[in-house]
């Protein structure tokens, strides 16, 4: 199968490496699926607690092929208004408006009721025309003539009746207008779904999908993804902050700092021109990588032990 | 491994997949057929990443899904071609031929002294001999050729019927088959000839033969796993569900709870959520401008903006007593799952007095929170403390979305079990259901209080095994989404 569209996704050792140099560290699975979502045509469906990174996939893929990314954000309550399309009915009332001035121009002359009905048929139907289409994110998504990258993030936060919308976008490319007909997607786009797994999604949204987890990094990996991102970092500090996030990945917290926060850690003490854990540092910086009060009271009553294995003891 | 082979064995990992429980449908084969062809079988961990990929659909699946590649893809066998075929990157198709070559020259001090003790007259002479060292499958066996092996073992695999295997002890029988059809027979033979007359030929035949033999048991074993392994957990599965609560002994429990907790999920994926649009509110212009133009402009059908979310919500009041005691487990055991999955459920305990277990529900797992249930509120029925209890404590959050769900067997020790109580809460709920797991002959006999129950109950029925739990469930969510 030949994926002329995204040449760059073609290969899954390109792939790493490519991504990588966009500042995207990826395991060899993520790059798998990429390449087999590229060659296969299907979307990706990115599962994994937050902060790890699914969203930033779908980014990176965008900048990787120099594709636009699309973005639909998903929230309850989200409709097809919201993400397909929607029309201009402002326009479209106008349009009636002016329709009754010209209806003496179009129908002067005409004898009869059969002459008349059939020059007002003449004129088309222009009242649900594509002019009158406002592109919603997936809409738009199709539209683009040379692909692009679809992100349709936190898909468990919609409705169960939006998955079924998406459908046919993920299925085929394609969306069906009642009024108008069916416009399919110019080039098909890569795209990318994210869930943090709130509640399980639809078998018939799954099984179009790719299925992506990604878990938490192990040490050797998100040090690479520190020093990747920030590499200002001194390597033993950014050695012994990787070790010391693992190791409260361990304790019992209401909420696991995630990659995300590492690396705003990792900023922190690069701005603070720390080059050492300690008590003190990490007492005053702590907020930063645990989000809620419970867990820095909880975190900071091991902090010994805890610093004790950032360095590696 | 060729393609064709290689797909053949996909196919059958696949039907085994299903056997543990992993639903792979036709399309997602057509995905797995198409990813492993752009992968290639060379690179084990990426063939398992991409596969997992399609054939996977959760994280749970994906567990169950890895197990199964390791066990179905025996690690030596994939391993030993990615090293010997140098890297993973070439499609299959090229890979073959490469990778042929190669083995061919790595492999060949071995192939070559058995060449060499061939060469005296007495094998040259033999003819049946002769043309079974020159078969593919020896040459094969020599050289080290994994992909004409695997192919000669799974044809040989066809004719012995392989796949027929049914139950454990046969594999004994089933390995002798496909080594016969494998022509193992002349290499046996060969054996008994060499074994006096040339001592290294015969240790090098012997090492064949036992490598073949390995192979064969290997593929034998996988067959059961793959055709019988998989319909016995099925049946294993079925009948279970099917088994009265009560006579569930300790040893199926970890079964049972796998089957509960599937069929909560099942029942909440099913159930969920629901919107329904409200008929008031701000307008929605937009819908309703579209609406209006099959009737001329003018908006007969209005649509609103605000979208009322129906959440099902359930009261669960378990009887715990002694009568009930083996039902009781297993109830409570469906209600923590299904309070796991449906956050609105609130689930209340009683023998005599009524408490709200909700809480221990969602912090202990389930064995502890079970048992501090039937620790805390074991004990003899009392119908009228626990309804009067129950009013007490939830009566004001129930509403007409609300279901109560009491599981219990009516029996209350010919003391009045207070049923206007009862009726006060069938006044405010959408729905009040009876779950006994007596059958229903039984009911009223004694001092079974059931038939007056039935009564002031939307629906009492009888329920004592898995299979009648979930329909009723069923039936009763979807009914609350009304539809």
């Amino acid at each position: 199968m030949e994926t002329t569209l995204y040449p760059q996704l073609d290969d899954v050792t390109a792939i790493s490496t490519a991504f990588s140099e966009a500042g995207y560290i990826c395991t060899p699975r993520i790059a798998t699926v990429v390449y087999l979502a590229a060659a296969l045509n299907k979307p990706i469906l990115v599962e994994g607690p937050p902060g790890v990174g699914k969203t930033e996939l779908a980014k990176t893929c965008a900048e990787v092929i120099a594709k636009p990314l699309v973005r639909l954000q998903c929230y309850e309550g989200l409709d097809e208004a919201k993400a397909l399309y929607e029309w201009k009915y402002g326009k479209q009332l106008l349009y009636t408006q002016i329709l009754k001035e010209q209806l003496g121009d179009i129908l002067d002359g005409a004898k009869g009721l059969k002459e008349s009905i059939q020059r007002l048929h003449s004129t088309g139907d222009v009242f649900y025309a594509k002019e009158f289409l406002e592109p919603r994110p997936l809409l738009r998504a199709m539209e683009q003539d040379d692909g692009a990258v679809l992100l349709i993030d936190e898909i468990d936060k919609a409705d169960f009746e939006f998955e079924s919308l998406l459908l046919e976008v993920l299925s085929d490319y394609q969306i069906s207008i009642p009024e108008i007909g069916t416009i399919q997607a110019r080039s098909k786009p890569m795209v990318f779904l994210t869930s943090n797994d709130t509640r399980d999604l639809s078998d018939a949204l799954k099984r179009r999908c790719l299925h992506l987890h990604i878990p938490f990094p192990s040490i050797e990996l998100e040090s690479r993804i520190v020093t990747a991102r920030v590499p200002e970092l001194e390597s033993h500090l950014s050695d012994q902050l990787v070790r010391f996030v693992h190791a409260i990945r361990e304790l019992d917290l209401k909420k696991s700092p995630a990659i995300s926060e590492t690396l705003d850690w990792a900023r922190s003490l690069l701005l603070l021109h720390a080059n050492q854990l300690d008590t003190k540092l990490v007492h005053d910086t702590l907020n930063v990588l645990l989000k809620y009060e419970e867990d820095i009271v909880e975190a900071e009553g091991q902090l010994g032990k805890l610093l004790k294995i950032a360095e590696g003891l | 491994m060729t393609t064709t082979a290689g797909s053949n064995q996909l196919l059958a990992f696949i039907k085994f997949l299903r056997g543990k429980d992993v639903p792979v449908s036709p399309a997602d084969t057509l995905d797995a057929v198409h990813a492993a062809g752009l992968l290639g079988y060379d690179d084990r961990t990426m063939l398992r990443d991409g596969l997992a990929a399609v054939l996977a659909k959760s994280t749970f699946e994906e567990s169950t899904y890895r197990e199964a590649f390791d066990l179905f893809f025996a690690p030596q066998q994939l391993d030993t071609e990615t090293l010997e075929s140098g890297n993973g990157e070439q499609p299959a198709s090229t890979s073959e031929n490469g990778a042929d070559q190669d083995k061919t020259t790595t492999a060949n001090d071995s192939a070559q002294s058995l060449e060499e003790l061939l060469q005296n007259p007495t094998a040259q002479e033999d003819p049946t001999l002769a043309g079974l060292m020159n078969s593919a499958l020896m040459n094969a066996l020599q050289s080290g050729d994994e992909s004409t092996l695997a192919m000669a073992i799974e044809a040989a695999a066809e004719t012995a019927k392989v796949d027929e295997i049914r139950l454990f002890t046969q594999r004994g029988q089933f390995t002798r088959r496909l080594l016969d059809a494998l022509g193992e027979t002349a290499l046996r033979d060969a054996a008994i000839e060499f074994e006096k007359s040339q001592p290294r030929a015969f240790e090098e035949i012997q090492r064949l033969r036992e490598n073949l033999r390995y192979r064969a048991r290997d593929r034998v074993e996988r067959a059961y796993l793959v055709h019988a392994a998989g319909d016995t957990e099925d049946f294993l599965d079925d009948a279970l569900s099917e088994v009265r609560l009560a006579n569930i002994s300790p040893h199926q429990m970890a079964r049972m709870r796998k089957l509960m907790d599937r069929m909560a999920r099942k029942l909440a994926s099913r159930h969920g959520r629901r919107r329904q649009r409200k008929r008031r509110g701000q307008l929605n212009v937009p819908m309703t401008l579209r609406a209006s133009v099959a009737t001329d402009g003018i908006p007969f059908n209005t649509h609103w903006r605000q979208v009322q979310r129906k959440r099902p919500q359930i009261m669960a009041i378990c009887d715990v007593s002694g009568s009930v005691a083996a039902y009781a487990k297993f109830l409570l055991m469906f209600l923590y799952a299904l309070q796991d999955v449906l956050p609105r459920t609130r689930s209340f305990a009683f023998s005599s007095s009524l408490g709200e277990v909700t809480d221990w529900f969602s912090e202990f797992p389930v064995e502890e929170a079970v048992s501090r249930v039937n620790r805390v509120y074991g004990g003899a029925t009392d119908y009228a403390r626990a309804f009067t209890d129950f009013n007490e404590l939830a009566l004001q959050d129930i509403n007409r979305a609300t279901t109560v769900i009491i599981l219990g067997d009516a029996r209350n020790n010919n003391s009045d079990p207070r049923l206007d109580l009862l009726a006060e809460i069938k006044a405010k709920c959408q729905r009040l259901i009876w779950l006994n797991p007596e059958p229903r002959l039984a009911w009223g006999t004694g001092d079974s209080a059931m038939l007056k129950v039935t009564q002031h109950c939307h629906i009492a029925t009888e329920c004592n095994n898995l299979k009648q739990l979930e329909r009723i469930i069923d039936t009763l969510l979807s009914a609350m989404h009304g539809n």
